[in-house]
Order: structure tokens, then C-alpha cells, then sequence
């Protein structure tokens, strides 16, 4: 349904499809003196910047847009637990993303050659896949933040860019600050963007522990992320009834 | 523009067409008259009513004067000023109450949204805060002007337009259907208000579709239809369009369109309104007959069950029904 | 000050906008999340492009590149994506018709409600510089702080201005969210944030003169260098022109937009 919503209003959808080509962009340029597996960060970070992008606004907005129209009242109140809703939402918005990522893999196929040549396209795509899964339920955690504050549309822009560099979409993570290692390594789409790696260049080396132990900890992500949305919105839909603080916008 | 103009508002040929498109993928454009060539004056002091059903070219018309729309034909001086011309003149000077949910912020008080439109206008800044004080009184809102427009229901956000409206003090008042949307306490409560405004001798030029209301507060009345002004005259004046006919009045429950088609077909009768909501129906029948066509109605009636069935006098409705249909 | 140019129309108008916008966003919007945003946007989006550069190039001079365009840069958040949308945020709410029917001078009116962008532009360009020099260690020990803050300055206001036009194109097309989107981050790529405007396509370069950022950006490391106002004056002035070029088209555009409004009878649409 609320993929329905957006095709009828693409002022929310194309957005996302911007940023993430611009970032490709710029990330080809700044690649253009290298070649070979160092470009397949570039289109591959674009690809799953286009993902998340989709899935934090897509739910945030969503929810900001509801609050606005005043629907987030009747949404509420449908029996379907809102979780769901909100489950349901994430993942068009991450299938959004995919579509996004595809176009941007055309694009530069088009524009750069086929300096893309995927290894094996079948582990990719079930990494691709897995990946979007943990993004869209990563962004069911983060909706009930946002059902809780007036000002998701704030924080959705705050949550961009800490996953783009905490995930390593674009460099290894081994570039990072060894402290912050921990908190990459608990994100989902670190292992998964890995696993995509992985199958796309046989020769890439990345995390170390291989395209199969990245897909299950994908999908072992994916579960716990689920698991904490639920109770997180059982828990906000309670306080945000109690309080009352629902309409004000 | 030297002395005060004549009257407060002139209108003189005024048209508007209007080009919209169908479709969506081969798109047709229609052309629509919403205005035909209409002249009217308002005097100073009066409250003049522009009736007429949805459609008719009242809104228009209406944002034609307060300058949100230019003709296409024609022309209007408001105050004095001419509308395509003198543009800043009038809008300093004149009051707008369109009403509704939208055109007020929201996340800021009511006192917040007056003071803001009352820097807009140019209120002189040792006065502003006393008159909306004053208006914030005179509208019922002091107690709740420093809370937020999001809290506030939908009579009181009336009220605040109609604070806004006045809040640049001004001579001449256009109000859009002031009382539509309002639970009959609130909208008794702006009627009292706009009566006052009267005493206070501003201008107001005011549309409804309400015909009671315009019964009750204006002086001069101009029927729109179609793009047309079809009567203009005083609420008794225009009764008289009616004082040939009486009205039966049919309480009943069970009528069904062909009944009120065939109660229009029979030539004694000049117009038939009908409320066939709910368990009571109300049909209305203009008929110069009187009580001696009351056996054809319940002839024609006769698969109802009818409660009740009486002449009545004429009202300003029946007027409005006879001049629009 | 205030006081004594209060009863200044222009002024008055300008003012009241301004602390009305102030007011209107901070009714919702807690200071905490504004700090929070004010902090953290321009941390991670510098830190992206900074690791970026050091996994592609690594070598000082290609971050501190990075870092002092990507400074500047953060402040599109506020100077263009904020601003952009304030026309069609009005329109949204039902309230740019009372505001037209006012007789209040248009050009005051919306210069005055980007007036917190402007200061926000400011400060977030100024948390900015700070990062660059503490966390991703630019060495700013040769720079000429005058010059600085007058680039930063003539950068908020001029992309301010840039971000007031793209609102009155919104306008007409109905679509200022989507072209806040573009312009919020176009800046990366052709405003010489993370590579000179040269290593573009040509044809792509006159887009980016006509932004008033791409002046900022060569100012502001010429500035960190020790290059003084005086050295940077045509730079600066060029940017002021890009800038006051774009409010005159905007305000034109805006005035056109009204004309045309009132013609169609579009005002509500939206």
C-alpha cells in the first residue's frame, strides 16, 4: 500500500535516487585514477547508500508524513500491529533501494564499461538480498525513535552518513579508528556489503572470514534487529498512547 | 484619488474564464466561465450577501476583490482603488476571512499568528499589541491565545481568522462562508460578531449558501447563478420573487426520486426542494396553488408514509430555490 | 537598534520573519536535536569523504582538501535543503495566500525567514573547520582567521540566496523537495569539495560557477594557506555576485510565480 503511495507521490522517492548517484559520482571521480576491484567500492557503496537511503527516509518520512496528514491517528488504530506496518513500509523502501541500486550498476556499466564483472552472480544477488533484509528491519528499529519524536525528519538526516562510514559502503573499515571496529562489526550491512564483495571479485580479501560466515551473520542480524523492533514499537505505541503526544506535529 | 469614493465596492462587467485541463495523458482543455459579466455596487456601511449555490462563481468573484485573482474582463474598484491596479492599496486596507482548517500556523500561539500578520500590515507598533488584546476579547480567545493553533478546535480557529481578519482595523471586510463547518453554537457566535462589526460601521461583503443567515444579517443580497447575478434586492425584496407562490411542506418517510421528479413534471408546480436524509424526509413544493394542490401531493406521494403536510409562507429559500434553479 | 529602525517598514517586515521562523521551529523541533544535528552531520559526512580520499589517495594534502570543502559544504543542510523548502512549506500549510493578500514587501518577508538558516549555515560551517582541524588534524597553523570568517560569512550568505532562488523554481514546479535533494548534495560533486571543478566534464563546469560555493571553496584553503581578505577580494566578490545574482532571480521568479498565481487562480495547489 504505502508503495502505492509513493508512485503516486515520487516527490518522496526520488530524492533518495539522487543522493546516492551523486555520492557514486563523486566517489568515481575521486576513483579515476584506479582500477579494477577499487571501483567495484564505488558503484557497490552507491548501490547500498541508495538501500539505506531509501529505507530512512522512506520510514522516517513516512511516519513524519503521517503525523503531518494526521493519519498516523488511524494507522494506529488498524489492528494490524504497527510493526508490521511499519516492517511492511521498510522493506518497499528497501526494495526501492534496490531498484536504485540496480539503476546506478546500469549507469555506470553504460558509462564506465564493464569494469563491473560480477563473479559470481548468484552468491551476489542472495548477499544483495540478505543485505536489504537487514537494512529494512535496521530501519524498523530506528522507526520507533522516530514514532517517539516530533522530530524524525531530524534524526533521519542524522542517521545517514554514521552508516555510510560505520558500514564501510565505500572503504574497508580497517581505515577506521580501531575503537570504533566493535560498532561496525555489529552492524548487519557491514558483513553484508563484505559478502557482495566477496562474490562480485574472487580476489578480494575484505574481513577475512569468507562470503559464508558474512551471510549468516546477515541473517542472524536481520533476526535480532526484528526481534528488538517489535519489542521497541510494543513499547512505544504503549507510551506514546499513554502520553498523548501522537498529533502534535 | 482625492476624498472618499462613492461607494465601497464597484463592479462593473466583471469576468472570469477559467482553463483547466482533463486527462492524463491526452489532455483536453476546457474552457469555464465562472464568471459572466457581473455589476454590482456595495455601499458604505452595508453587509452586502453574495448567495448562490456551489459553483456559481461566489468564491470567485470574491477573490477577484480581495485581489488573489485577476480578471479576465471587466473591472472593480474596491475603497476606491482599482483591483488590477492599485493592488498594495487595497490589500492594506481591507480585511480577509476565508476560514477553514488552513491559513493559520499551526506550532505557534494565536497571539504569535496575530502579531506576526499585524507586523505584515503595518500596524503601528505602539498600538499592535493593545488591539489584539482587544480582539483576542473580542473573539473569545484571550483565555486560550497563548496556546498553540494545533490545539485549538475547529470553532476556534475560526475565530482566530476572524481575529486576523480585522486585525489591520480595517474599513471594508470580505468574508468566505464564515459560519460553514461550525457546530450551531459557534456559528450563532459569529453571527453575533458580524453584527457587531456592522454597528461598528465596517463594510463587510459576505458569501454563504446558508440563505437564513443571509436573512438574518444582510442589508442587500446578490443571488449568483451560473456565473450571473440573477436577483439583487433586500431579503424582503427578494421574497417577493415568491409572493405568488405558497410552499407545502411534506414531512414524510419512504420517498424516492421518481416522486419528486414526478411532483416537478406537473405544471402547478414551480420548483421542488427535498431532504431525503434519514428516517424524516423533507420535500418543499413552490406551487401557486396553495392548499388546494395538497390532494395531488399525496396522490403522487401515495407509496409514503407521510407525517405531516402544510402551507407555509414563503422564506428567503424558496426565493434563492425559485431565482437559482 | 532595533528600536530605533522598528517602525521601518522593511525592517519591521524583515524582523518579525525572522523571529517568527526562530519561534515556528523551535516549537517543535528540541534545542537538544538541533545541537545534536549541529554536531554530528558535519562529523560523519566530513569523516565519509575524509576515509574515502585516505582509502583512494592516501597522503595529507588530499584530506586536508577534503576536509575544508566538506566544511563548507555541511552548511547546504541548512542555507539550501532549509530554505528551499520554506516557500512550499508555506504553501503546504495554507499560509502563503494570507501572506500574499498582506501588503507586507515580499523580498523582506523571505529573507527574514532564512535569516536562523543563515546563522545556522554559520555555525555549522564553524563546527565544521573545527573538526577539520582536531579530528582529521589540517594543519591551520598559516591561516589568516580574518579571511576565514569572511569567507564563511559571504559563503552563508550567498548560498543562502542560492537556496531562496532554488525555492521560487520549487515554486513554479511544484517539486522544491526534489530540487533541494539535488542541490543539497550536487555541492559534493561540482563545487570543488572533494576535487577541483577542472577534473569534471567541461560541459558540467558552468553549473558549477554559478554556485556560489565553488567561490568558497578555493577561498577558504587559500585562507587556511595565509592568503589575506585583500589577496582573496576577487574571489569573494565573485561569490557575493553569484550569490546576489540568484536573489534577484529568485526574487523575480517569485514575483512572476505571484502574477502568474493570480491569473490561474493556483494558489492552493499544491
Amino acid at each position: 500500500m504505502s508503495l502505492l503511495h509513493f508512485f503516486a507521490d515520487p516527490q518522496w522517492i526520488i530524492p533518495n535516487i539522487i543522493a546516492p548517484f551523486i555520492f557514486t559520482a563523486v566517489a568515481l571521480v575521486l576513483f579515476r585514477n584506479v582500477s579494477g576491484s577499487v571501483a567495484l567500492y564505488a558503484v557497490l557503496g552507491g548501490g547500498m547508500m541508495g538501500m539505506w537511503g531509501n529505507t530512512l527516509y522512506g520510514s522516517g518520512f513516512a511516519l513524519a508524513f503521517d503525523r503531518w496528514n494526521g493519519t498516523i491517528e488511524y494507522v494506529l488504530a488498524t489492528p494490524s500491529r504497527l510493526v508490521w506496518i511499519i516492517a511492511g513500509r521498510s522493506a518497499s523502501n528497501a526494495v526501492l533501494g534496490l531498484v536504485n541500486a540496480l539503476a546506478i550498476l546500469a549507469v555506470v556499466m553504460i558509462g564506465y564499461g564493464p569494469l563491473l564483472a560480477v563473479a559470481d552472480p548468484i552468491l551476489f544477488l542472495v548477499a544483495l538480498i540478505l543485505t536489504l533484509a537487514s537494512l529494512s528491519t535496521l530501519g524498523v528499529v530506528l522507526c520507533s525513535a522516530f514514532l517517539l519524536s516530533r522530530s524524525a525528519s531530524v534524526m533521519t538526516n542524522g542517521l545517514e552518513f554514521p552508516i555510510y562510514v560505520a558500514s564501510g559502503s565505500m572503504f574497508p573499515i580497517a581505515l577506521l579508528p580501531f575503537w570504533s571496529h566493535p560498532l561496525s562489526l555489529s552492524l548487519g550491512p557491514t558483513w553484508g556489503i563484505d559478502a557482495m564483495r566477496y562474490a562480485a571479485d574472487s580476489t578480494y580479501k575484505g574481513l577475512g572470514f569468507g562470503y559464508w560466515i558474512d551471510v549468516s551473520v546477515v541473517m542472524i542480524s536481520t533476526i535480532v534487529y526484528l526481534a528488538i523492533g517489535f519489542w521497541l514499537f510494543i513499547v512505544a505505541e504503549k507510551k506514546v498512547r499513554d502520553d498523548a503526544t501522537l498529533v502534535e506535529y | 484619488m482625492t476624498g472618499r469614493p462613492e461607494k465601497a465596492i464597484t463592479v462593473s462587467e466583471l469576468r472570469r474564464t477559467y482553463q483547466t485541463s482533463k486527462g492524463i495523458f491526452r489532455k483536453k482543455k476546457e474552457i469555464v466561465e465562472a464568471v459572466k459579466g457581473i455589476s454590482f455596487d456595495v455601499e458604505f456601511g452595508e453587509l452586502f450577501g453574495l448567495v448562490g449555490p456551489n459553483g456559481a462563481g461566489k468564491t470567485t468573484t470574491i477573490k477577484i476583490l480581495t485581489t488573489l485573482l485577476t480578471p479576465t474582463s471587466g473591472n472593480a474598484r474596491v475603497l476606491g482603488f482599482d483591483i488590477a491596479r492599485d493592488v498594495v492599496e487595497i490589500r492594506r486596507r481591507i480585511g480577509i476571512i476565508f476560514g477553514g482548517e488552513r491559513g493559520l500556523y499551526y506550532r505557534v500561539s494565536g497571539r504569535e499568528n496575530l502579531r506576526y500578520f499585524a507586523d505584515l500590515y503595518g500596524v503601528p507598533l505602539a498600538k499592535r499589541d493593545k488591539r489584539i488584546n482587544e480582539l483576542l476579547d473580542m473573539v473569545g480567545l484571550s483565555e486560550r491565545a497563548d496556546s498553540k493553533v494545533e490545539s485549538y478546535s475547529r470553532g476556534m480557529k475560526q475565530r482566530l481568522h476572524i481575529a486576523k481578519g480585522l486585525v489591520n482595523d480595517p474599513e471594508l471586510i470580505f468574508m468566505d462562508e464564515p459560519t460553514i463547518g461550525l457546530d450551531p453554537q459557534a456559528a450563532r457566535d459569529t453571527r453575533a460578531m458580524i453584527k457587531q462589526l456592522v454597528e461598528k460601521e465596517k463594510t463587510i461583503l459576505l458569501t454563504t449558501h446558508y440563505m437564513f443567515e443571509a436573512d438574518e444579517l444582510c442589508h442587500r443580497i446578490g443571488v449568483i447563478s451560473n456565473g450571473e447575478i440573477a436577483a439583487l434586492d433586500t431579503p424582503s425584496g427578494l421574497k417577493r420573487f415568491v409572493k405568488d407562490i405558497s410552499v407545502i411542506e411534506v414531512e414524510a418517510f419512504g420517498i424516492v426520486d421518481s416522486d419528486i421528479a414526478s411532483l416537478r413534471q406537473r405544471p402547478e408546480v414551480k420548483s421542488v426542494s427535498s431532504n431525503l436524509e434519514g428516517e424524516r424526509q423533507t420535500v418543499r413544493i413552490q406551487t401557486p396553488k396553495g392548499s388546494e394542490f395538497i390532494p395531488q401531493v399525496t396522490k403522487i406521494l401515495s407509496g409514503a408514509k407521510i407525517f405531516d403536510i402544510r402551507t407555509k409562507e414563503p422564506t428567503l429559500e424558496d426565493a434563492y430555490l425559485r431565482l437559482v434553479s | 537598534m532595533a528600536l530605533v529602525l522598528g517602525d521601518w517598514p522593511p525592517f519591521r517586515i524583515f524582523w518579525s520573519s525572522a523571529k517568527f521562523a526562530f519561534k515556528a521551529l523551535f516549537s517543535w523541533l528540541r534545542p537538544e536535536m538541533w545541537l545534536m544535528q549541529l554536531f554530528t552531520l558535519p562529523l560523519f559526512q566530513m569523516a565519509f569523504f575524509v576515509y574515502l580520499s585516505r582509502f583512494v589517495n592516501p597522503g595529507a594534502a588530499g584530506v586536508a582538501y577534503i576536509s575544508v570543502g566538506n566544511a563548507l559544504q555541511v552548511a547546504s543542510f541548512s542555507s539550501i535543503f532549509a530554505v528551499c523548502n520554506i516557500t512550499s512549506e508555506e504553501k503546504w500549510q495554507g499560509t502563503l495566500t494570507p501572506l500574499i493578500t498582506t501588503p507586507a514587501s515580499r523580498f523582506p518577508l523571505f529573507v527574514g525567514r532564512a535569516m536562523f538558516q543563515i546563522l545556522n549555515s554559520i555555525a555549522t560551517i564553524v563546527v565544521g573547520f573545527v573538526y577539520a582541524s582536531f579530528v582529521f588534524g589540517v594543519d591551520m597553523s598559516g591561516t589568516d582567521f580574518v579571511a576565514l570568517a569572511v569567507v564563511i560569512l559571504v559563503t552563508s550568505l550567498a548560498m543562502t540566496g542560492f537556496g531562496l532562488m532554488l525555492g521560487s523554481v520549487g515554486l513554479y514546479l511544484r517539486t522544491a523537495m526534489i530540487i533541494a535533494n539535488i542541490f543539497l548534495f550536487i555541492g559534493l560533486l561540482v563545487c570543488g569539495v572533494n576535487f577541483p571543478v577542472t577534473a569534471l566534464p567541461r560541459w558540467l563546469q558552468p553549473l558549477s560557477y554559478a554556485i556560489p560555493m565553488t567561490y568558497g571553496t578555493i577561498a577558504a584553503r587559500a585562507a587556511i594557506q595565509g592568503s589575506t581578505v585583500a589577496e582573496l577580494g576577487p574571489l569573494i566578490l565573485q561569490e557575493i555576485g553569484a550569490g546576489a545574482g540568484s536573489v534577484v532571480v529568485g526574487y523575480l521568479l517569485f514575483l512572476g510565480f505571484e502574477a502568474l498565481a493570480r491569473r490561474r487562480g493556483a494558489f492552493e495547489e499544491f
